[in-house]
């Protein structure tokens, strides 16, 4: 456990694992950052960069504030690589909502399109479908519900951005989205209606 | 690993939502690249990780990072450059 044995050693032993460690995160970070490139429009080079070394930063600042809660339950490297993939995660949503927010009708309901299609007996069903999801939408879902689910569910908004958007974390607009889905499903149900994802079509 | 998060209604009733797999996924990932299923010791996180986008995102880079860069340790150097 030499990582750990450096980082809580004092002195140049010390600030060598702390240097060395901070390699390998910007090494993780930097790739982590292309993979998620598309994500950030037109960032510069140096930009994309400074969003790695940013990450690989703030990785090191937590790892060490958290070698107490290291139980050597995994590989302290996979341990400490969780770190600065979440932060890269994290700053590339907040790039790309600073660049690029979510405009405001992505988070209003706005109706289903009803495509046209299948047997008269399909369109008939699926135009029960539009108005039992629309009730179920405007009338069973909280503010909040409907916001997270037309911007995540229908709008394909990333979950991150939407919760930075709301001043909120993944966490929570999960249960938001969670609690939502369930809802409608329960309308649907209610109505009669396949709540089978590979039967309905929306 | 299979996303079934396509669906605007796709829910599973077995999620537990983002928490457990941010708290546990290095232990997951490494039952994972032992040529392991992690969803033997983990259900629940594995039916998570197929419907949340973000998490699997976060899932697949930490794959990544442990195929790229495995386990590197620091160097055995001391301050005077030999090592101890």
């Amino acid at each position: 456990m030499r990582w750990m044995e450096g980082l809580r050693d004092e002195g140049a032993r010390r600030e060598r694992t702390v240097g060395e460690l901070r390699e390998v995160l910007l090494k993780v970070a930097r790739r982590q950052v292309h993979n998620r490139r598309a994500q950030l429009g037109y960032a510069t080079g140096p930009e994309v960069d400074d969003i790695a070394q940013q990450a690989a930063d703030d990785a090191l600042i937590a790892i060490c504030g958290a070698l107490d809660s290291f139980r050597g339950e995994s590989r302290f490297t996979t341990w400490a690589y969780k770190f600065v993939v979440f932060q890269v995660s994290a700053k590339v949503s907040h790039h790309a909502w600073q660049t690029e927010p979510p405009s405001r009708e992505e988070f209003e309901w706005g109706g289903l399109s009803d495509r046209a299609g299948g047997s008269p007996a399909e369109q008939t069903e699926r135009r029960e479908l539009l108005s039992v999801m629309t009730k179920a939408v405007k009338d069973d879902l909280t503010e909040r519900q409907r916001a997270v689910f037309v911007a995540v569910a229908l709008n394909e908004v990333p979950i991150d951005v939407v919760a930075i958007q709301l001043g909120s974390n993944r966490n929570a607009i999960y249960k938001n989205l969670f609690d939502a889905r369930r809802a409608l499903r329960n309308s649907l149900a209610a109505a009669g209606l396949s709540i089978d994802p590979d039967e309905v079509e929306i | 690993m299979t996303p079934d998060s396509k669906h605007p209604l796709a829910l599973d009733e077995h999620d537990p939502g983002c928490g457990p797999g941010e708290e546990n996924l290095d232990r997951y990932v490494e039952i994972e690249m032992a040529g392991g299923d992690p969803a033997e010791a983990f259900p629940s996180i594995a039916v998570h990780f197929r419907h949340c986008a973000a998490c699997r995102a976060d899932h697949d880079a930490l794959v990544e990072a442990v195929e790229e860069l495995g386990d590197a340790a620091p160097s055995t150097r001391s301050a005077g450059g030999i090592e101890d």
